[in-house]
């Protein structure tokens, strides 16, 4: 069996993207939240539950790419 | 064993080569050719006068980050065609370069994607070889990347987004790719589809901010280090720290831009949905 997974270097590389995600994720949230509110006027009600989405979604992208989620045993 | 070592003195001594070049470069524009007064976007040395401005686009010239695009889609172009042009069994120069390049993306695609990874090296193998002159570029005097204009970042982003979802969609189908996104009870479902909707918009808006910010934040330093020219250290500084971080940095933003589209392709196409469930 050849497969040994990716190198230090490229685990290194791909773990230091991680906390990006997490603040363009609330960002994302944040501004959906903003856009929606803007087209339906229902300030700010909207905005802060799709803020609070976007924390929800950027954890868990964070916590699939530590591969937190893999593991069957919470 | 030893054509493999005399191979390896010759790439280091091609990259110390590189590398005092661009010192050299640098060291003789700064000297004789700078104002004492830079500016954070210079004029660059190749300008194209504006033939699209019917269709809105603004100002005299094309704006440098697309007349630089097309310079990179050139230096792209013609060294692919030099690569390609006879193809023989034991390859000369160019077709050893190419070769060189298709084999690293390959054993990249294998590692990340597996098994049907060498389908997506059109996108991959375009993508990086793009980002990578382009960052490249920018160390030439004169010269600015394309990829240091949130512009050409976002289309880059954009394009890869949109092509990892097409190739889940085609592997899949449109419904069971959209189960992707649904999390593992039926009742959560909906309040799930909007988060993952938001986790994976997150991710081209990060790789595009990621790579313009580490390309412009260099050439804004570089650009303040030189704007002090009078003084000796800041010079120094730059030929010593900036310009081999500058390529270092450019060479490590295009692995991790290159990198993440492979592990998104590889999350939007696996086969046993089960892998990697919540």
């Amino acid at each position: 069996m050849e497969e040994q997974g990716p190198s230090a270097l490229k685990e290194l590389l791909r773990l230091s993207t991680i906390g990006v995600g997490l603040v363009a994720a609330t960002a994302i949230g944040l501004a959906l939240g903003y856009g929606l509110d803007w087209l339906l006027g229902t300030r700010p009600w909207l905005m802060l539950t799709f803020t609070v989405l976007g924390v929800v979604a950027g954890f868990l992208n964070l916590l699939r790419d530590v591969g937190m989620l893999k593991r069957r045993p919470w | 064993m030893a054509p493999e070592t005399t191979e390896r003195r010759m790439s280091g001594k091609m990259f110390g080569l590189a590398l005092g070049g661009l010192v050299l470069a640098n060291l003789l524009v700064g000297l004789f050719l700078s104002p004492r007064h830079v500016a954070l976007q210079h004029t660059p040395i190749v300008q194209i006068p504006n033939f699209l401005a019917f269709l809105g686009v603004p100002g005299v010239w094309m704006p440098p980050q697309v007349t630089f695009t097309w310079i990179v889609m050139g230096i792209l172009v013609l060294g692919s065609w030099a690569g390609t042009r006879s193809l023989r069994a034991v390859p000369g120069p160019m077709q050893n370069a190419a070769e060189v390049a298709i084999e690293a993306f390959h054993s990249l695609l294998d590692q990340m994607i597996g098994k049907g990874g060498r389908d997506y090296l059109p996108l991959v193998g375009t993508v990086g070889l793009f980002i990578l002159t382009s960052n490249l570029m920018g160390q030439i005097p004169g010269f600015q990347a394309p990829t240091a204009n949130w512009n050409t970042t976002v289309a880059l982003g954009v394009t890869v987004y949109v092509l990892y979802n097409v190739f889940g969609i085609r592997k899949h189908g449109f419904l069971k790719y959209l189960k992707h996104f649904c999390g593992p009870v039926w009742w959560l479902a909906p309040i799930m589809f909007i988060i993952e909707f938001i986790g994976h918009l997150a991710r081209p808006v990060s790789l595009s901010i990621r790579l313009f910010g580490n390309i412009f934040g260099e050439e804004s330093v570089v650009a303040i280090l030189l704007g002090l020219t009078w003084l000796v250290m800041p010079y120094l500084i730059f030929l010593v720290v900036m310009l081999p971080l500058s390529l270092f940095t450019a060479v490590v933003q295009t692995f991790v831009f290159i990198m993440l589209t492979m592990v998104y392709i590889a999350g939007a196409v696996e086969e046993g949905h089960g892998e990697e469930h919540h």
